[in-house]
C-alpha cells in the first residue's frame, strides 16, 4: 500500500489545482493576476469570478463529496459492488421531490429543497427496502430493481416537465445533472448538512470494517450490526439525497469514486472515507470544468459527462463480477 | 402450420384473444373521438362510414387526424409486441426488449444527432438512421453482455443493456441543448409521443412492418426449436447463426421504424410477450402474432389515456407506458429464476 499522506495530499493539491483551473477557463478567459487580484478586491471580474465560477466550483466539490461518501457507505453496507445511490433509484426518488416543489412552488426558497429531496429519497429507499425485505434478491437483481425505480422516477420527471415546459437547461438539471445557474443561494442549503453528515460516515467507518467480516463475525466482535446498517444506510440515503436536490442526478459519481478509491487504498473505510470523497470532488469539478469549456459559451450538463466516464467503467466491473 | 401446432388452440386460448381484440377495438373507437376540442361522438364516426360528407368538419378530423394516429398506434405496438417477443426468444432472457437492449436509446440517439445536422448523418434517409443506431445499440450490449454464447447470464445482459442505454441517452440529452431551437419537440419526441402522426406516417411505416412481420412469422419453428438450447437446436437439424441473422434483421427494422415516427416508447415489447405466454403458452407459433396483438392494444390503450391525463396539454404516450411499465417490470424480475 502507498504512504497513506502522501496520496492524500497529492489528492489534495490535485483538487486545488483543478479548482485554479476552473476558475480560470470559461466563456472569459482570466489570467492568473487578474484572478488572484479578483477573489481578494473584487473588481470587474467580480461578477464572473465571486459570483459565477466560485460558488458553482464549491456546490461542484460539496456535490461530489457527498454523491462519493454516499456511494461508500451503500456499498459497504449492502455488500454489492453494484450499488450506488443512483442504480438503487434513491437519485432519482430525490430529483423527482426536488423537481416537483420547484415546478408547484417556484417562488419557494432554496432551503427547502434539500428537505423535499429528504423525502423523495427516503421513499425510494423505503421501496427498496420492502422489496428487499419480501424477496431478498441477489445482488444483482437488486441493482435490477434499483435501475427499475430510478427509470420510473425518470419518466415522472419527464412528465412533469412536458407539463411544465422550462428553460431546457434547468431541465437538464433534473434529467442529466447540471450544474447550470447554480449560485451562493444554494450553497447554504448544502453546507451544514455535509458538515454533519461527512463526519459521522468518517465515525461509522471504524464499524464498517468489521461489517465486511459478515453479520455473525461483526456481532461477535461487539458490533451492534443492524444499529450500524441502518445508521449507514440513513446516512448514504441523506447524503444523496441533498446533493441530488441542488444539482440533480449526476450519474455514476457514487458509483464510480469508492471503486476507485478502493484501488488507491485498499479496503480499511478509515482510510477510504476521504480518498473517496476528494475523488468524487474531482469527478464533479473535472466533469463541470469540462462541461463549461468544450464548447463555450454553449453548455453541456455535468451528468453526460460523468455518464460517458462511468457507463464503460460500469461494464467493465460486470465483466470482473463474479457473484451472479 | 403443423397438426401439433393447430391441436394446441384449445377454447380458452379463444376466449383470451377474443377479448384482447375487443379490448382493442375498443380502444381503436374510443381514440377516434374521445377529448376532442371538436366535441367528436359516436353519431360523427357512424356518419363518417355511413354517409362520408366531405364538408363536415368533424369527419375531417376523423378521417385526417383521428384515423393515421389510431392505426399508426396499432400498428407501432404490433412491431414493438412481436420484436419483444423475438428477443425474448432468441436470448431465452425473459427480461430482454428493445428498451433494455437500448436499441431505442441508439435509434433515438443517431437520430437526435441527424437532427442536428452532425456530420454525414445528415444526408443519408432517416429510417436508415435509425437503424443504424438500433443497429449499433444492440449489438453493443450483446457483444458487452456477453453474447450469444450458451452460458450466458440474463442479468449480466440486461444491466450492460442499461449501462450502454444511461451512455446514450445522456448523449441524446446533450445533443437538446446543442439544439436549443428545437429543445422542446425533440424531448416530447424523445419521451415517445402519437401527436405528430399522419397519413404520410402511416404509408411509411406500413410496407416495412409487413415484410418484417413476415420474416418474423417465418423464424417462429426455428424459435421453437432454439429454446431447447443451441446443440439440442442444431443437432435436430437447425441452422442457428442463420436463424439468430434472420430473427436480429427482424427485430432491428421493426423496432427502428417505430422509433423514427414516435419516438421510444418503453417496455411495450418487455410486457406483451410476458402477456402473452401468460394467456396462451410458450409456443412461439402462437407467442410471436399475439405478442403483437397485445403490444397493439396496450400501445392503443395508453394513447387513449395520454389524452385523459392532462385534457389539452398532451402527455407523450411512451411516459404512460413507462410508469404502468415499470412496476411489472420490477414484479418480473423479482420473480424470474436467474438463469
Amino acid at each position: 500500500m502507498k504512504p497513506y499522506p502522501i496520496l492524500l495530499s497529492s489528492l489534495l493539491a490535485l483538487l486545488l489545482l483543478l479548482s485554479g483551473v476552473s476558475l480560470l477557463f470559461g466563456a472569459e478567459q482570466i489570467s492568473i493576476d487578474n484572478l488572484v487580484a479578483t477573489l481578494w478586491q473584487g473588481g470587474d471580474l467580480d461578477f464572473i469570478v465571486n459570483q459565477y465560477r466560485l460558488p458553482r466550483l464549491l456546490i461542484a466539490v460539496l456535490v461530489g463529496i457527498g454523491l462519493a461518501v454516499s456511494g461508500l457507505l451503500t456499498q459497504a453496507v449492502i455488500r454489492n459492488p453494484l450499488a450506488s445511490p443512483d442504480l438503487m433509484g434513491i437519485s432519482g426518488g430525490a430529483g423527482f421531490a426536488a423537481c416537483l416543489l420547484l415546478l408547484v412552488w417556484p417562488q419557494i426558497g432554496s432551503v427547502w429543497l434539500p428537505l423535499a429531496a429528504l423525502v423523495g429519497g427516503f421513499s425510494a429507499a423505503a421501496i427498496i427496502w420492502l422489496l428487499n425485505r419480501w424477496h431478498q434478491p441477489s445482488p444483482a437483481r437488486l441493482a435490477l430493481v434499483g435501475i427499475a425505480i430510478s427509470a420510473f422516477f425518470t419518466s415522472c420527471i419527464d412528465f412533469l416537465l412536458v407539463l411544465n415546459p422550462v428553460e431546457v437547461n434547468s431541465a437538464m438539471v433534473w434529467l442529466t445533472g447540471s450544474l447550470w445557474g447554480r449560485n451562493w443561494d444554494y450553497i447554504w442549503p448544502l453546507l451544514p448538512w455535509l458538515l454533519i453528515l461527512v463526519p459521522f460516515s468518517l465515525y461509522l467507518a471504524w464499524s464498517l470494517d468489521l461489517l465486511a467480516l459478515g453479520d455473525e463475525s461483526a456481532n461477535a466482535l461487539g458490533v451492534n450490526t443492524e444499529r450500524l446498517q441502518i445508521s449507514a444506510l440513513f446516512t448514504a440515503v441523506a447524503l444523496a439525497s441533498v446533493s441530488v436536490a441542488v444539482c440533480g442526478t449526476i450519474a455514476f459519481v457514487g458509483l464510480l469514486a469508492p471503486h476507485a478509491a478502493r484501488l488507491l487504498v485498499g479496503f480499511r473505510h478509515q482510510l477510504l472515507v476521504p480518498v473517496t470523497a476528494l475523488i468524487g470532488a474531482l469527478l464533479v469539478l473535472s466533469a463541470d470544468t469540462l462541461a463549461r469549456n468544450l464548447a463555450p459559451p454553449m453548455e453541456l450538463p455535468a451528468g453526460v459527462l460523468t455518464a460517458t466516464l462511468g457507463a464503460p467503467y460500469f461494464i467493465f466491473l460486470l465483466s470482473r463480477y463474479k457473484g451472479w | 402450420m403443423s397438426t401439433a401446432t393447430v391441436r394446441i388452440i384449445n377454447s380458452r386460448y379463444w376466449a383470451s384473444g377474443t377479448v384482447m381484440a375487443l379490448l382493442l377495438m375498443a380502444a381503436f373507437v374510443f381514440s377516434l373521438i374521445s377529448q376532442s376540442q371538436f366535441g367528436l361522438s359516436f353519431d360523427d364516426l357512424w356518419l363518417t362510414l355511413s354517409a362520408p360528407d366531405p364538408a363536415s368538419l368533424n369527419q375531417q378530423v376523423i378521417l385526417s387526424l383521428r384515423l393515421p394516429r389510431s392505426l399508426v398506434a396499432c400498428l407501432i405496438g404490433v412491431n414493438l409486441g412481436i420484436a419483444g417477443a423475438l428477443m425474448q426468444g432468441l436470448t431465452r432472457n425473459p427480461l430482454a426488449s428493445p428498451t433494455l437492449f437500448a436499441i431505442n436509446s441508439g435509434a433515438a440517439c443517431l437520430m437526435a444527432l441527424s437532427s442536428i445536422g452532425l456530420g454525414l448523418f445528415s444526408d443519408l434517409p432517416i429510417e436508415l438512421i435509425t437503424f443504424i443506431g438500433a443497429f449499433i445499440g444492440g449489438s453493443l450490449v450483446l457483444w458487452l453482455g456477453g453474447g450469444l454464447s450458451s452460458q450466458l447470464n440474463p442479468l449480466r445482459l440486461i444491466l450492460a443493456g442499461i449501462a450502454i442505454n444511461a451512455l446514450f441517452s445522456s448523449f441524446t440529452r446533450a445533443v437538446l441543448i446543442i439544439a436549443d431551437d428545437k429543445a422542446y419537440s425533440l424531448l416530447h419526441w424523445l419521451s415517445g409521443s402519437l401527436s405528430e402522426i399522419d397519413w404520410a406516417s402511416w404509408s411509411q411505416l406500413w410496407p416495412v412492418s409487413l415484410v418484417a412481420m413476415v420474416l418474423a412469422l417465418t423464424t417462429c419453428r426455428g424459435l421453437n426449436l432454439a429454446s431447447l438450447g443451441d446443440q439440442s437446436a442444431a443437432s435436430l437439424g437447425l441452422n442457428v447463426l442463420n436463424l439468430r441473422l434472420r430473427v436480429c434483421c427482424a427485430i432491428l427494422v421493426l423496432t427502428a421504424i417505430s422509433v423514427t415516427l414516435a419516438g421510444p416508447i418503453v417496455f411495450v415489447g418487455l410486457i406483451a410477450p410476458h402477456i402473452c405466454r401468460r394467456l396462451f403458452n410458450h409456443n412461439h407459433f402462437l407467442v410471436v402474432p399475439l405478442s403483437g396483438l397485445i403490444g397493439a392494444c396496450i400501445v392503443s390503450v395508453a394513447d387513449l389515456l395520454s389524452r385523459f391525463v392532462v385534457p389539452q396539454a398532451e402527455t407523450p404516450v411512451g411516459i404512460i407506458t413507462a410508469l404502468i411499465g415499470t412496476p411489472i417490470f420490477i414484479y418480473l424480475a423479482l420473480k424470474e429464476p436467474a438463469s
